[in-house]
């Protein structure tokens, strides 16, 4: 029986996981757990440790082990700590050797996508059998390489045999933000549905129900999902950067949260690509020069 | 009677005797009911047969649609009545009642019934709804031949054999059917008593009156479409006309003149005329007032049986004993002549108007033409003379009669003509100023007259004339069936002759160049010396035709407005609801008159052919202008450019990679076609575009493409061709690599490496090969190692005579290194100009422009070619790089390397929404939220002429930042990346677009009050940042309608006007501490000069009350006091804040007692003049200024070039073509 299906006993840890509500994974009791699926729960509550940023102690955790999975994720936490080569090499020697199995599949599907090798990664995920994880990232990348429409094939092909299941709802609504349309409106639903419950509320599904209005055109709710998301965790990159875009939106740029970006993710895209614009646009406009010097 | 003119037959049919006709009333289609049992559909105006009804037994004899349901009827000789869908063309079901022969059957107009009539001596009323039998109404003793309804009344008249005509009221039968609770008991009761029951008790039908006067058989009997009347004709050959009032009726007149038996008669459902048909084989039309003949019309054979009109259109239908015809009492077309820009026409009612089409307005009646000809023949055609402001009309009647009559200089009313001269004469047209041509057909002579109306000469034309036109100054245009003569009146004789047949019309251009001849089907084009231009046929009639002032000719059909340029290219315009005749274009709009002769303007879209003219011109300007400014793309038009053989010009519309490719091989444009190959990566292509490449010598792009394909042998040879040694070298490798021998070989052969060539004869077991090829090389030392392997000796072969060794051919220059001598492609004016490089196309003097543009490209050729070549050599090194420069040890994965790019380039990532909005929009503001900056700088430089980029940049990074949410997704990556759009509805990837933060609203509503209120509280510095931030965020938007577009001009012309009243203050009080200025008289000329300058910007009122105040009281302070008194005068006119004018009329009193200036300054208070916004001096109006193309700030000529200091983006003087906010 699928572990993760509604009757399964990882299918709680499971959801709080993909719902972003981390503490929630860590802090789940895993004792009581039949013995085949105590090492899911561990790799899921390494895996929240990390997205909490507490990457050193999982490496310490996990580095004289020797599963595969626990192997995968000692690479996904290197690469958190920044050792991007050495992560994608073991994960590189994890896909040769064991390459089925479905957590080196994942872990290694993000480590080798956060280390921009998209095509690998999709290589690895595709060896996936029936796993909504590896689903729910492939439609990711393919999203990320805006191939939105393998990525809605992929969604497709998942929600007819995993129909409800809230990874598919996900990756159904990250498809549909991308597209627009109705499907704004429909993803706004999911987001909002996860973040108003207090059972599954958490940072993430704030910020995403934020972007979902921001899309709507919802400039005030927008703001008011933003700063709940704010009262839960006031450090979340993601947050910051909505708020950024929401704010010049609203035609009232702050300088001040570009630096609050800066000091929480000096990394974030948003801070990478406006640099990277700012250059661009330096560079472009030298171009031009009136014929008269004033 | 008058003698039959003929007949205007629309239509005509051939088939058995016709004894049904019924108009649809909104298509143009006709039901025939025929002898045959047979019934037809037919369209009249297409002529031809929709369809054939034949589930009838025997003879058909009446049909009729229904008014509103797709639906028709019809009852025969089977006794049998059929009611048919016009959807399935199948009979819908049978009512069957009748004992005899049913002779007509009609629709009631609003109740589903049908009456019928019919041989059994009984005319009934069904419902077609539940298909019953309503009613049967008996009284008459013989055939009931014809029964109708009343068209609005509960009134059903009917004729019969018996000689009677019948009105019976049906209104029993109507409330019996219709809702019970209309009708009360007492109703009922009343009803009951008050209605006479007839013979059988039946009460739902009764006989109101019984007309009697026909002395044989009524055929036919119908009722007045408004007035009491009804009309009958019979076999006594009379048409019979009754009026009826409550209570009774009465015969009214007589109408004599068939000479057989009146089968149909019926009233001219818009005209006081009778119309009717007999078996004398004649229709004829009487005046319904004086009873009097107005026309007849005869058919040779065919007896008569059967007339009907259509409902709205001035249409008429006969059947006959070998078919139908369809003929209009009359023309439609209104008489009419133009004169400059004056339309004369003659209305229905005859009288001359006339209408101005600049100011679109028509004029009261000019004069009143009701005495001309007979009464029921409108004029047919109308000639103005401007000289003597007189017209010449013609009319048909009384075989063809002229008129000239004077004009008044002013209508009021309906003027009867004081004075006219007429005659006889089938055509009248003014030839010169005092002469005039009259044609008269029937003895065939041209008479030409002066304005006394004598003859002063005459002349035979050419045999069979029809008519005459105009034929440009001292010349006729002779129309005749088969062919039109240019003839000269002085010389009295033909000049010129060209076979067309069937001319009816002939219509100038405007200059008198050309000439359109207009025939039913077709349009021939000539010049004034009757030459042909061209020719078109056109499958539905042509009616009319007006010239454009370009020299296009636009012409209707019944249903369309088209167009045709001289060289014979032609299309639709638009289409058409009804009938016009076209008499003049101008720009978008064209003038007509329709059929009740009111002159209409009918709006069109002449861009499609304004743009083909254009590109027969070679107005390239023009095309660009077009190209820039309308939504001109569509396959139709791309088509049209590549059949023109213009596919540089297509190049510019098309979207679509393929036929991007397509055309750019077509035209030569390498570029194109490489970077659309490198996008469709398909190995045909790039088949083609190595050929094509190869021709144009380019061989880079060869290279490329036979890369792409794998081609190696290719490769190698072309190497070989451009003596790339380094790259043959490279190429032996790879073959080494593939294992492919023979590659091996050849590379070998052409590097002229014997060695390698041995090597490889002996890797594969060719020894005997590698021995010969040693041998002839003279390697004896190669030769004895194979011996030894092979363990043969020399005397053991037999060598063949060897020859020559080859000798290694040689490229003499280096070519690779360059490419060969291209073909010459020359870069069209449009690439030019879209690309920006063309400057100044929309300046003053175009034709100039023009020169320019084209030296351009003469002397850019050879430049344009280097840069060409030097980018194609990049291109060679990086892909070198990318494929082939590898190193000596990673030689074994060249192979790899090679997939690796393809597969590269075959899957790879989509591309991202940002990358669609630039695509989808021409507005700079959404290539900036794409981040496509480059783009979004060419655009507006080329729109507006920026050029200084700096200051936008805040607004560029604002817009873009805008642009991208950041969605979390899985734990461990980057956010997902989404495009926010402004259009939130649209899923459609190829119209989404950005949001733009700060849109023309926010603007309004924010920036621009902050500015009004930085500039009451005097913080002038703040002020002059905001309206700069205005400027450059309107610089960079979208709005969403054309109207937007005007306000948002306004907001950067206000804006613009404080940025530089701010600035003029500002550079004021920048002369130093008002003390200082005090004592340097230079600088208080320059400071009062500055404060009065202050005041000329076109800002609020309230705000330019306070620079005028300000003026005023500097003024005052230096005593010059006629400055003060005027800025004090136009404080008070403007009105407003009570405590200024308090203050300005305080100084008004003070400046009046002594208005002199005591400084003199340059400022004229009633010169008009513009501020410079550079110098601050001023632009006094007449003298030449530049601007800035976007915000409108004038300079001295001096400031042309220089980044203006008002947006502080464009180049003043620098004209684009126009900021573009909304696509």
């Amino acid at each position: 029986m699928d572990p993760y299906s509604a009757e399964g006993e990882l299918i709680n840890i499971h959801n709080h996981f993909h719902q972003g509500q981390y503490q929630d994974v860590v802090d789940f009791d895993i004792s009581a757990l039949s013995s085949e699926n105590a090492l899911p729960a561990r790799v899921l509550q390494l895996r929240a440790r990390l997205a909490l940023g507490q990457a050193d102690g999982v490496l310490a955790e996990v580095q004289s082990e020797n599963e595969p999975e626990l192997e995968a994720i000692a690479a996904l936490a290197e690469q958190a700590l920044g050792n991007q080569e050495a992560a994608v090499k073991a994960i590189e020697q994890l896909a040769q050797e064991s390459g089925d199995n479905a957590t080196v599949q994942v872990v290694g599907g993000i480590v080798l996508q956060a280390a921009g090798k998209s095509d690998e990664a999709l290589a690895l995920l595709s060896q996936h059998s029936g796993n909504l994880d590896a689903v729910s990232l492939i439609v990711q990348i393919h999203l990320q390489q805006n191939r939105n429409d393998l990525a809605i094939k992929e969604v497709a092909a998942a929600r007819r045999w995993a129909q409800d299941n809230l990874l598919v709802n996900l990756a159904e609504s990250w498809v549909g933000l991308r597209l627009g349309g109705e499907k704004y409106q429909q993803a706004f639903y999911v987001f909002e549905e996860l973040a108003q419950a207090p059972a599954t509320s958490s940072v993430r599904s704030l910020v995403s129900q934020a972007v979902a209005e921001l899309h709507l055109g919802r400039t005030e709710e927008a703001q008011a999902a933003l700063d709940e998301a704010f009262k839960k965790e006031p450090t979340f990159a993601e947050a910051i950067a909505n708020l950024l875009v929401l704010s010049v939106v609203n035609g009232n740029y702050s300088k001040e949260l570009t630096s609050n970006l800066e000091k929480v993710d000096a990394q974030h895209p948003f801070l990478v690509d406006l640099a990277e614009k700012s250059e661009l646009f330096d560079k472009a406009a030298t171009k031009y020069k009136a014929k008269v010097a004033a | 009677m008058q003698a039959s003119s003929g007949m205007l037959t629309k239509f005509e049919s051939k088939s058995s005797r016709a004894k049904g006709i019924a108009f649809h009333p909104k298509r143009p289609w006709i039901l025939v009911s025929l002898h045959s049992s047979t019934i037809q559909l037919w369209d009249y105006r297409m002529g031809t047969l929709i369809d054939r009804f034949e589930e009838h037994d025997g003879p058909v004899r009446g049909v009729d649609f229904h008014k509103t349901q797709p639906l028709f009827v019809s009852g025969g000789d089977d006794y049998k009545i059929k009611v048919w869908s016009l959807q399935t063309r199948r009979c819908l079901f049978t009512l069957n009642g009748h004992l005899d022969y049913i002779r007509t059957v009609f629709f009631h107009h609003e109740l589903p019934w049908i009456v019928s009539a019919s041989d059994d001596q009984t005319i009934r009323i069904w419902n077609w709804q539940n298909r019953s039998l309503l009613c049967t109404m008996t009284g008459h003793n013989h055939y009931a031949m014809c029964a109708q309804f009343h068209p609005r009344d509960d009134l059903v008249v009917s004729a019969s054999l018996d000689q009677s005509v019948r009105v019976w009221d049906i209104s029993g039968l109507r409330k019996k059917h219709s809702a019970p609770t209309s009708m009360s008991f007492e109703d009922q009761v009343a009803r009951a008593n008050a209605n006479q029951t007839d013979m059988f008790g039946n009460t739902d039908a009764v006989v109101k009156f019984v007309l009697e006067g026909h002395d044989r058989g009524v055929n036919w009997v119908a009722f007045h479409p408004t007035m009491p009347l009804i009309v009958s004709a019979g076999d006594d050959r009379l048409i019979k006309l009754w009026r009826m009032s409550e209570t009774k009726a009465w015969e009214v007149d007589t109408c004599r003149g068939h000479f057989q038996n009146a089968s149909g008669c019926l009233f001219h459902p818009h005209q006081d005329l009778i119309l009717s048909a007999g078996e004398d084989k004649t229709i004829r039309v009487w005046d319904l007032n004086k009873r009097t003949a107005v026309n007849s019309f005869k058919r040779e054979n065919d007896r008569f049986w059967v007339i009907a009109a259509h409902p709205e259109i001035n249409l008429f239908a006969a059947g006959h004993d070998n078919g139908v015809m369809v003929f209009k009492l009359e023309r439609e077309r209104p008489a009419s002549a133009i004169h400059q820009n004056m339309l004369f026409h003659i209305t229905k009612e005859k009288l001359v108007k006339s209408y101005d089409f600049q100011k679109n307005v028509e004029s009261p009646t000019l004069l009143s033409l009701k005495k001309l000809g007979s009464p029921w023949v409108p004029p047919r055609t109308l000639s103005y003379n401007p000289a003597e402001r007189s017209v010449l009309v013609t009319s048909s009647a009384d075989g063809g009669s002229y008129e000239l009559i004077s004009l008044p200089r002013d209508g009021s009313g309906a003027i009867e003509p004081t004075e006219s001269k007429r005659g006889q004469g089938n055509s009248a047209i003014f030839v010169t100023r005092n002469r005039f041509a009259i044609l008269n057909t029937a003895n065939q002579t041209v008479d030409i007259k002066d304005l006394t109306n004598n003859t002063t000469r005459s002349f035979k034309p050419p045999v069979g004339t029809t008519d005459i036109y105009f034929g440009g100054t001292g010349n006729l245009l002779i129309i005749t069936p088969t062919a039109v003569h240019l003839y000269d009146i002085q010389q009295k004789k033909t000049t010129a002759e060209l076979t067309v047949a069937g001319v009816k019309y002939v219509v100038w251009s405007n200059d008198n160049l050309y000439a359109a001849l207009l025939s039913k089907h077709n349009v021939t084009i000539v010049t004034k010396s009757l030459e042909q231009v061209s020719t078109l046929h056109e499958t539905i009639r042509i009616k009319s035709a007006a010239w454009d002032d370009a020299g296009v000719l636009l012409y209707s059909t019944l249903n369309h407005i088209k167009y045709t340029l001289l060289n014979g290219d032609n299309g639709i315009v638009r289409t058409l609801d009804q009938t016009v005749y076209l008499v003049r274009v101008k720009g978008r709009s064209v003038y007509c008159l329709d059929r009740a002769a009111k002159p209409k303007v009918l709006v069109i879209d002449p861009t499609e052919y304004r743009f083909k003219l254009a590109l027969v011109k070679r107005n390239y300007e023009e095309m660009l202008h077009i190209i820039q400014n309308s939504s001109l793309v569509g396959q139709s038009i791309i088509s049209y450019l590549q059949k023109k053989g213009y596919p540089e010009i297509a190049l510019q519309f098309v979207q679509d990679p393929t036929t991007r490719f397509e055309l750019a091989i077509e035209c030569g444009n390498l570029e194109v076609a490489v970077e659309m190959a490198k996008q469709l990566d398909r190995p045909k292509l790039w088949t083609r575009l190595s050929a094509e490449a190869l021709a144009h010598g380019n061989h880079g792009i060869v290279e490329m493409a036979y890369q792409k394909l794998k081609q190696f042998d290719k490769l190698s040879f072309l190497y070989l061709t451009t003596g790339d040694h380094t790259k043959l070298t490279r190429m032996t490798k790879i073959a080494e690599h593939r294992g492919d021998f023979t590659a091996r070989f050849q590379n070998a052969l052409y590097l002229g490496e014997v060695e390698d060539r041995i090597q490889m004869f002996k890797e594969i077991d060719l020894y005997p090969l590698a021995y010969l090829t040693a041998k002839s090389h003279g390697l004896e030392e190669e030769c004895q190692s194979i011996l030894e392997a092979t363990g043969l000796t020399e005397d053991q072969l037999t060598l063949p005579q060897l020859g020559e060794p080859l000798v290694l051919p040689k490229a003499i220059v280096p070519t690779y290194k360059a490419n060969w001598p291209t073909k010459t492609t020359s870069v069209s004016f449009f690439e030019k100009a879209l690309l920006g490089q063309v400057e100044g196309l929309s300046s003053e003097d175009e034709p100039a422009a023009a020169a320019n543009g084209f030296g351009l490209e003469d002397a850019g050729e050879d430049d344009a070619a280097a840069k060409r070549n030097g980018a194609l050599i990049d291109v060679d090194e990086d892909e070198d790089a990318a494929g082939w420069d590898l190193g000596e040890d990673i030689v074994p994965e060249v192979e790899e390397g090679f997939v690796n790019v393809q597969s590269a380039d075959a899957g790879g990532a989509g591309i991202s929404e940002a990358e669609l909005w630039a695509r989808n929009s021409p507005l700079a503001v959404d290539h900036v939220a794409g981040g496509s900056f480059e783009t979004a700088m060419q655009l507006l430089n080329r729109q507006v002429g920026a050029v200084n980029f700096a200051p936008l940049k805040p607004r560029f990074l604002e817009v873009y930042q805008a642009s991208k949410t950041y969605l979390p997704a899985s734990a461990g990556l980057p956010p997902l990346i989404n495009y926010i759009r402004r259009n939130i509805d649209e899923s459609d990837p190829r119209k989404v677009l950005p949001i733009i933060p700060r849109d023309l609203e926010y603007l309004a509503s924010n920036d621009l009050q902050r500015g009004y209120d930085s500039m009451k509280a005097n913080k002038l510095e703040d002020g002059l940042k905001v309206f700069k931030g205005i400027l450059h965020a309107v610089l960079i938007n979208a709005v969403g309608s054309d109207s937007e577009v005007t306000e948002a001009k306004k907001l950067i012309t206000s804006a613009s006007e404080y940025a530089i009243a701010m600035a003029i203050e500002l550079s004021r009080r920048k002369l130093g501490a008002p003390d200082a200025v005090n004592k340097n008289p230079q600088l208080l000329k320059r400071s009062l000069e500055l404060s009065a300058y202050f005041t000329i910007p076109k800002i609020e009122v309230p705000h330019r009350q306070l620079a005028l105040l300000n003026a005023m009281n500097l003024a005052m302070r230096s005593k010059n006091y006629n400055s003060a008194l005027s800025f004090a005068n136009r404080i008070l006119a403007n009105g407003g804040a009570s405590k200024i004018l308090e203050s300005a009329r305080k100084t008004k009193t003070q400046c009046e007692r002594n208005p002199h200036d005591t400084i003199e300054i340059e400022f004229d208070q009633f010169a008009e003049f513009e501020v410079c916004a550079a110098s601050h001096t001023p632009i006094y109006s007449g003298t030449s200024y530049e601007e800035c193309a976007f915000d409108g700030s004038k300079y001295h000529t001096k400031y042309k070039g220089t980044v203006c200091v008002v947006c502080e983006v464009c180049e003043v003087g620098k004209h684009g073509s126009g900021l573009k906010l909304f696509a």
